[in-house]
């Protein structure tokens, strides 16, 4: 570290530096780089050095108004009269050699005249990004449908016209200790929690790893325990969603190339959040909440309890359940551990093969694979009806999670249940769920625990969680993220009534 | 050995997770047998005598909180070696702790017999109590936050056990409850005493109080919760008469698991089965309770680490499990642990109480000699 810093002191004083030694600087710290363009240019007998990478920079912008305007300028070259002549208002100084490298990779441009003790620095950057699309993971039926993209600056402008206040801070923290990424950590100064903030920098600043790949990895690199199923991070691709959580006193974390925000601290439940339900009316928005969490546990228990149910404790289904029960399973061979999983298995299969394949083929395949598993699977006596049914509903519940992550976890979990009922019966069920508990009762998203408001119990949040009131009910901000301001509006006010004829 | 458990504010839960400690820690597999129990001694006016037990533990439960209020944040651990001085403190403390463990040992043997009886007859013990093992150590690993959000999970989402018992009350015959207050007093104490086996678990009390966050709002939570474990009691044994013929039901062991057995919907049909593999949920809040008690205990009397004693204890307690095999055995272990139970947790209060007074009294001119 200290070397390093000592060279760094070194390197800031080349200039002066005649424009020769310079070439031969710049052209040694990029070694067999044809992109590195350096022309240099006499005027009145002063030198001047133009250079940069061509494809980072906008060239028709330096051709018009840095070369030209500088080319055929009156008054004599020095960096503070092109400073003046030049009509960007980008420009800057500076004097360290290391500045200059690095800015070169930040798409800058940089001029220097010989025998000056500063470079001139002028931002061009040329960023190759694809335009706003729709939403493609998390799609809504009602809201805004714009998503995030690769592009940092185009993810900040757009959480910018979100949330135009003052009070949104969007700090700037550099990780990767070999290829640096910009990562801006996003919340509301005034509504934010002091220790979510300062924990989550201090995660950042600590980081130590050569690159971070995508928001994704860059969420499992700080979360709380890494040898746990669930995420403990929240990640989306939706501007509405994000700055949701923001203002709801949140911490968000954007990475530069990469198409999804982070929102921290997350709980189980707000994984099945979905911005829609406030979108809709009330009513429908509580009942569609509702559903995702029953969703959710029928998706894990169903087919589990079907092995177990049939395995060991057929005496608990009716009598003429019995009997249709039976009669599908006259012909299937297997025992219902192995039929259940391999039905499971081959559900997985397509939806995996689904998520890879282009989007023309994914749908063929998914015709042909629902009919093959439907039809065919009962037909040849591998398994019974009532499995694809029980089978199609759990994955199909699967499905309804707003969060992807959360979606595979669920549908990872179910396996492992499968089999814990299939040796031992609901014993080994009731096991499993019990150790789920435990597991979930244990983790923390930033120090929060994951299942608040459920555990710590906190009644007045439950509002916003698994329910929602009309909004004239909805005062406060989620005591559980701990946010500085817990009001909203005064309640007295908008309990107030108004008399006939006022 | 400090006196005062000086615990991390964070490690501290609201007075209001008690009601949950108190039903999840008194609650387990006692329940299931004891309408039998109270019935032999009090016969039709059983419910007298689980209110009897109700005045009972209140008192006893009142003077464990004076006896706690005395000091500043100590448990009982503390309190017997300020009082008892390091030797014979230490030893009361270790039989507290042994206590604890036999406890937990009965509850698992019991459940594990009631899976064997109703369910599967050949499996095996040991295979049984390892699953057990591994969800207490899980979750105690967590500590006390993890141990009390199980417990208030597991005390929510097994409540509605009780609704189903709906059936068997239209299927009642009051007349066996008459002639009222037919028994004689020492015949209803006798009813009163067969039901502390199932209510012992409130002793935890006495190794929680100290992780209390607002020890001034503690009664409420603490005697509701006390109060609903009576009433379960009161309910399952007083639909037990109602149901059974009084010959009959002095027979019955688990009478309140046979309870279910008539329950059925169409959509599913004995429910008694269902019932079984939920009371796990029952009886995990007991386990990990008492699992914790030790481990705490261990650190605060010999400062062995709770992780040392934790995984120690779970090996005896599988060797245990393995070697128990008859359910003669089983209802000995469980008949001494009440025994014991009844003098440890019901008595030695009583008497703890105004030697704790007493020596507080004598301190108090001491201290101010001294200033």
């Amino acid at each position: 570290m200290r070397k390093r810093f000592r060279s760094n002191k070194q390197s800031d004083n080349v200039f002066p530096i005649a424009i020769d030694e310079l070439k031969q600087l710049v052209q040694d710290n990029f070694p067999n780089n044809p992109d590195l363009a350096f022309s240099i240019y006499h005027h009145n007998g002063k030198k001047m050095a133009v250079f940069f990478i061509s494809y980072m920079v906008e060239n028709d912008k330096i051709e018009k108004y840095i070369l030209g305007p500088s080319l055929t300028m009156e008054k004599e070259w020095s960096t503070q009269t092109l400073l003046n002549e030049i009509p960007l208002s980008v420009g800057k100084t500076s004097t360290s050699i290391e500045d200059v490298l690095y800015g070169l990779l930040l798409g800058k441009v940089f001029i220097y005249i010989e025998q000056e003790k500063e470079i001139i620095e002028y931002i061009l950057l040329n960023k190759e990004k694809r335009s706003l699309e729709k939403a493609e993971t998390e799609s809504l039926v009602l809201g805004p449908k714009i998503a995030f993209t690769e592009s940092l600056i185009t993810n900040l402008n757009i959480i910018r016209w979100r949330i135009r206040s003052t009070d949104l801070v969007l700090e700037e923290i550099m990780v990767g200790k070999s290829i640096k990424r910009e990562v801006r950590m996003i919340y509301m100064k005034s509504i934010a929690n002091e220790t979510d903030v300062n924990t989550m920098r201090q995660r950042l600043l600590d980081l130590d790893v050569d690159e971070v790949e995508d928001s994704a990895v860059l969420s499992q690199y700080i979360e709380d325990s890494s040898s746990n199923l669930f995420p403990q991070f929240d990640t989306t691709e939706l501007p509405d969603r994000f700055t949701y959580a923001i203002t709801k006193g949140k911490v968000g974390l954007l990475l530069e190339n990469s198409p999804s925000g982070i929102i921290a601290p997350a709980s189980l439940f707000s994984f099945l959040e979905s911005t829609e339900d406030l979108y809709m009316r009330w009513q429908t928005g509580s009942f569609l909440r509702l559903a995702r969490f029953l969703a959710m546990f029928f998706s894990m228990i169903v087919t589990p309890t079907y092995v177990a149910v049939i395995t060991y404790h057929f005496e608990i289904i009716p009598t003429q359940l019995l009997l249709s029960v039976g009669e599908s399973r006259a012909s299937v061979p297997f025992p219902p551990l192995i039929e259940a999983l391999l039905i499971e298995f081959m559900l997985e299969l397509l939806r995996e093969a689904g998520a890879r394949l282009p989007t023309k083929v994914g749908q063929t395949m998914g015709i042909v694979g629902g009919i093959v598993i439907g039809q065919a699977a009962v037909q040849a006596g591998i398994t019974s009806n009532i499995l694809i049914i029980v089978a199609a509903m759990s994955s199909l519940a699967s499905f309804t999670a707003p969060s992807y992550l959360l979606g595979t976890t669920v549908r990872l979990i179910r396996f492992p249940l499968i089999l814990l009922s299939g040796i031992l019966g609901f014993i080994g069920l009731m096991f499993g769920i019990c150790l789920l508990i435990i597991h979930l009762l244990r983790l923390t998203s930033l120090g929060t625990p994951y299942l608040a408001p459920l555990y710590p119990l906190s009644l007045q949040d439950f509002n916003n969680v698994f329910y929602r009131l009309p909004f004239n009910m909805e005062n406060n901000r989620a005591k559980f993220n701990r946010p500085k301001d817990l009001v909203r509006y005064s309640a007295k006010e908008a309990r107030k009534k108004q008399d006939i004829d006022e | 050995m400090e006196i005062n458990s000086n615990v991390k504010s964070r490690l501290q839960f609201p007075a209001f997770y008690l009601f949950f400690i108190m039903y999840g820690a008194q609650t387990g597999v006692g329940i299931m047998g004891v309408p039998k129990y109270i019935f032999k001694e009090a016969k039709q006016d059983s419910w007298i005598s689980i209110l009897l037990a109700y005045i009972l533990l209140i008192t006893i439960v009142s003077v464990m909180l004076v006896i706690l209020k005395q000091y500043e944040n100590a448990d009982i651990f503390g309190i017997q070696v300020d009082i008892f001085g390091k030797w014979i403190g230490k030893l009361f403390g270790t039989i507290y702790i042994l206590y604890f463990f036999f406890t937990l040992l009965s509850i698992l043997l019991n459940y594990i017999e009631v899976i064997k009886v109703y369910l599967f007859p050949t499996i095996s013990s040991f295979s049984m109590g390892l699953l057990f093992i591994i969800l207490i150590i899980y979750c105690v690993l967590g500590g006390i936050r993890t141990i009390v959000g199980l417990t208030f999970f597991f005390v929510i989402l097994s409540s509605w056990i009780l609704f189903p018992l709906y059936d068997p009350i239209t299927r009642m015959d009051w007349d066996h409850f008459v002639p009222m207050f037919h028994a004689t007093v020492p015949e209803l104490l006798k009813g009163t005493k067969a039901t502390t086996y199932s209510i012992t678990g409130f002793e935890l009390l006495f190794v929680i109080y100290p992780f209390i966050q607002n020890k001034e709002k503690i009664k409420l939570p603490l005697f509701l919760g006390l109060g609903y474990t009576i009433i379960s009691i009161l309910i399952v044994t007083v639909i037990s008469i109602g149901y059974f013929s009084p010959l009959d039901l002095a027979d019955i062991d688990w009478a309140t698991l046979n309870l279910f057995k008539n329950v059925s919907y169409s959509f599913i049909e004995r429910l008694d089965n269902l019932i079984i593999f939920e009371w796990m949920m029952v009886i995990l809040p007991n386990l990990v309770l008492h699992m914790w008690g030790m481990t705490y205990g261990m650190k605060r009397l010999y400062k062995i680490s709770q992780k040392t004693t934790l995984y120690t204890a779970s090996i005896i307690t599988l060797i245990f499990i393995s070697f128990i095999k008859h359910d003669k055995d089983v209802t000995m272990l469980t008949d001494s642990i009440a025994q014991i139970g009844f003098w440890l947790l019901f008595v030695y209060p009583l008497i703890l109480l105004p030697i704790v007074l007493v020596k507080k009294k004598m301190r108090r001119p001491r201290a101010e000699v001294k200033k």
